[in-house]
């Protein structure tokens, strides 16, 4: 048995475990294959400073409704040809597998999509794709062997690029049920849509169409590429980042190079606590020293905090923008929380409020989660933002429920704590959590301001309506009665109300 | 009595002038009334009847919960006005439908809404009444009408409108009680008292025996509660003819509050007690000790139900019955005995002993409560 599991390829361990990835039913393989199109069109896009435009097209075949076309198509920095086999047809290959905010990790999902497509109607991926300034365009058919983890190009074309087009095509011919599937596909573009306010999106389907155009084109700041920090450590993290060492280094150069925030002040201060030789050569520690030095790492407490430059948060501005475009509603607040981290990974919560317009009224708040821009769909009630919405008295911020609120949780870290392989709720990590809940109830006192001051403006005029409808009725009776003129009577009375309405809306400015 | 038609216009047009003053002063338009609610009536032992209290409430039409009562109270000024001005005299309903109408405007969330100026005449007769307090003026005076239902006959002449009625002779019928009985001009009083009959039946009966012949009376009935032209004339007889008056009703709780209300004056219209109450009427019967003592047949006695004894109750706890003895007397024996009859149940021993042995031996005796 044993012998066996060891001979198992990447691409067969993913194929035999597919639900990790998200492709448990036909319905969830639909909506997972549509998300990881997207979020790699996304990432080839405003990574390099590009404002994306992201066509979604799914077709179902009119004689076999099964069988389900999905094509995403991008205007991002494109695919070298050299490339292109290795990102849709080989498991464990990809730019992602570095220290930074990105929506995938291992650049896995598309495989996995292609794996399921290949595996279901057994059709290759088709990819269109053109680098920037490339005189070509390249169109590929890839299939993954599945054994020996490679890819097989079935077909390429190559044809004259005139009119500069750069970006990538992905079509997939999966096996699903489009039609339980459309709603959760449909509120996956929305809430990306919400949370990419820069991003032209739009979605094409069976008796569906959404557009959501952009409303800012600020990009956030790119994340840069970080080291990762001590805390964050484990032992094979250690045995591989000393297998690209220099024979000689050292563990305190080692420590100082190759590790965020570390000095050769740090460093040594740490081994000093640790009980480490700092001169020793790391190629020489045993794995029994390298467990303890691991342990060690992740016990000191002298270390400074990771920085947050590897994380990409959207911002105040830009999520109020796209959280107004897609919720419009009548009142909306944001804040980014200043960065935080746990286990020495850093991260950021951002949390957005928005409350009556075009939101339904609900029992209780409408969430929305995002982890590092990927809308989180499934499991909520599991999630440590529901956690801390539920908490929450609302009564004390003047919501009455059933009310039109809705709530943004936008967690960016370089490994978000998920719950769980499906990666769709947060875990209740303390520090995650705290931040969350100081950054809604943040949100929270800028509606209970925005909603007394309706109430006051409210009541204000209410008074006025309240006054002006009965005041013809008045001075037609007073002028009646006295025979003063009826004129003037209404100028002095219009002339009190005026003047009693600039006092109160004064006194409660 | 009859107030001039001249005062009473300019007293009306006074309190419009004082609220114009202010809008023109540049002050918030307001008015001092005083107030009628339960709290503000107050028994006044002296004169022995309610009265309005010293309490008065400010009704600002600057103030939102105020503004519409405000506009009402103008809006019924301005036709009371106007009705004095034309020589009319309208009822309160025809003031209700003359000031009814709707008003239409755009709300605070700019939805179009109608609003009508008062939904039921429960709103205007409200109206009303405040503007009686205000001003100091019954809305008789004001040239007010409302339904009548006193009937009146016996030994009285008075002239109506220009023409002459004698009392007594309306045949088997009554000469009913006009709205305003201040317009009546008394010519003759030939009586020796003035017997309030609460029942019609009774009444009818009584002059169909020509009792106000037989015992030189006047007999009036209100039919149950009285109205306030009933209560105005009975003053009236009371005041200026100075007869007595005498109160014959049922013997339980109801009678007894209607005996009050003649003496006394109403809960509802204590601000009216002025002109409208008779503190020296007298109450004959039937008392509950009568029961007893005239030995009603025990089929005649009906068993008080829940709600006599309640309102049993609370007459006690008024202060015009609580201090006379003989009234807590009368109500505890009803509390104890829970029985209660009505006169009719006289005619037990035979028709004619109400009129021909019950009144003139109470009214001989004085066995009458005050």
């Amino acid at each position: 048995m044993r012998e066996k599991y060891s001979q198992l390829s990447p691409s067969e361990f993913f194929y035999r475990n597919r639900e990790v990835a998200g492709f448990s039913n036909p319905v969830r393989a639909v909506y997972q294959t549509v998300r990881e199109l997207v979020e790699n069109a996304l990432d080839a896009t405003e990574m390099y400073g590009l404002l994306p435009e992201v066509d979604i097209e799914v077709e179902v075949e009119e004689d076999n409704p099964s069988r389900i076309h999905v094509c995403v198509e991008d205007n991002g920095v494109g695919i070298s040809p050299l490339e292109v086999p290795n990102v849709f047809g080989r498991v464990f290959y990809g730019s992602k597998y570095v220290l930074r905010q990105t929506r995938g990790v291992f650049g896995l999902g598309v495989k996995m999509a292609v794996l399921y497509a290949q595996l279901t109607t057994g059709q290759p991926v088709r990819v269109v794709t053109s680098t920037r300034k490339s005189r070509f365009i390249y169109e590929f058919e890839v299939m993954i062997d599945i054994e020996r983890n490679m890819p097989v190009v079935r077909n390429l074309r190559v044809w004259g690029n005139d009119k500069a087009w750069h970006g990538t095509r992905v079509e997939l011919v999966i096996r699903g049920n489009w039609y339980q599937a459309r709603r959760r596909v449909e509120e996956y573009v929305r809430r990306t849509a919400m949370i990419t306010p820069y991003a032209t999106i739009r979605f094409r389907g069976p008796g569906s169409s959404l557009t959501f155009e952009r409303s800012s084109t600020k990009l956030p700041r790119a994340p840069l590429i970080g080291k990762p920090h001590p805390k964050g450590v484990d032992v094979e993290m250690l045995r591989r980042m000393i297998e690209s060492c220099d024979e000689e280094t050292k563990l305190a150069d080692f420590l100082s190079n190759n590790f965020d925030g570390v000095g050769p002040v740090t460093s040594r201060r740490f081994c000093e606590w640790a009980g480490f030789d700092s001169e020793v050569r790391v190629h020489e520690l045993t794995v029994e020293e390298l467990e303890l030095l691991a342990a060690r790492m992740q016990a000191y407490d002298g270390w400074r905090r990771p920085k947050p430059l590897t994380l990409s948060p959207l911002g105040e501005e830009l999520l109020k923008r796209g959280v107004r475009s897609v919720l419009k509603p009548e009142f909306v607040t944001a804040v980014t929380r200043s960065p935080s981290s746990y286990a020495g990974h850093p991260f950021i919560v951002e949390v957005a409020l928005a409350y009556g317009g075009d939101i339904p009224p609900s029992g209780e708040p409408l969430l929305f989660r995002f982890a590092n821009r990927i809308p989180l769909l499934y499991d909520e009630g599991v999630d440590v933002a529901k956690k801390v919405v539920r908490r929450i008295n609302w009564s004390v911020y003047k919501v009455k429920f059933p009310a039109p609120l809705a709530i943004v949780a936008h967690i960016c870290s370089t490994k978000v704590p998920f719950k769980g392989v499906g990666k769709e709720a947060v875990a209740d990590v303390p520090e995650v959590e705290k931040e969350l809940e100081s950054g809604l109830r943040v949100c929270a006192r800028r509606l209970r301001r925005h909603l007394s001051r309706v109430e006051r403006m409210m009541k204000l005029k209410r008074w006025e309506v309240t006054v002006m409808r009965y005041l013809d009725e008045v001075v037609d009776a007073l002028s009646y009665v006295t025979g003063s003129d009826e004129k003037i009577l209404r100028a002095r009375m219009l002339e009190l109300v005026r003047s009693r309405l600039s006092r109160r809306a004064r006194v409660r400015a | 009595m009859s107030l001039d038609d001249r005062v009473i216009l300019e007293t009306l047009e006074k309190l419009g002038k004082k609220v114009c003053d202010q809008i023109l002063r540049g002050e918030p338009p307001r008015l001092e009334i005083p107030a009628r609610t339960l709290a503000n009536i107050v028994w006044d032992p002296g004169r022995r009847m309610l009265k309005l209290g010293s309490r008065r409430i400010r009704r600002d039409f600057l103030d939102m919960g105020e503004a519409k009562k405000f506009m009402q109270t103008m809006l019924m000024l301005s036709l009371i006005v106007r009705a004095r001005r034309e020589g009319d005299y309208p009822t309160i309903r025809d003031l209700y439908y003359a000031g009814k109408h709707t008003i239409e405007y755009v709300d605070e969330r700019g939805r179009r809404r109608r609003e009508e100026t008062w939904e039921s005449q429960r709103e205007s007769d409200s109206v009303i009444q405040d503007i009686e307090v205000a001003t100091g003026l019954l809305r008789e005076h004001m040239g007010i009408l409302h339904d009548t239902k006193g009937k009146i006959v016996g030994r009285i002449r008075v002239r109506s409108g220009g023409d002459v009625i004698d009392c007594s002779r309306m045949g088997d019928g009554a000469y009913s009680v006009p709205p305003n009985p201040d317009s009546l001009e008394v010519l003759e009083v030939d009586a020796e008292y003035v017997l309030v009959i609460e029942k019609d039946a009774i009444f009818n009966r009584l002059n169909k025996e020509r009792f106000w012949e037989k015992n030189r009376c006047i007999l009036i009935t209100g039919k149950g509660q009285p109205d306030r032209s009933t209560r105005r004339m009975v003053r009236r007889l009371w005041e200026e003819f100075e007869l007595p008056v005498y109160v014959l009703t049922d013997a339980d709780p109801y009678g007894f509050y209607i005996y009050s209300v003649y003496r006394s004056g109403s809960i509802s219209l204590g601000y009216e007690s002025e002109r409208l109450a008779t503190p020296g009427a007298r109450f004959l019967g039937l008392t509950v000790t009568d029961i007893y003592e005239y030995k009603i047949p025990r089929n005649f006695i009906i068993k008080a139900r829940d709600r006599d004894l309640k309102r049993a109750k609370e007459l006690m706890s008024y202060p015009w019955f609580r201090e006379s003895r003989e009234w807590m007397r009368q109500l505890k024996l009803f509390l104890e005995r829970k029985e209660k009859v009505e006169i009719e149940a006289l005619s037990g021993h035979g028709f004619k002993f109400l009129t021909r042995r019950y009144i003139p031996e109470k009214i001989s005796a004085r066995g009458w409560i005050e």
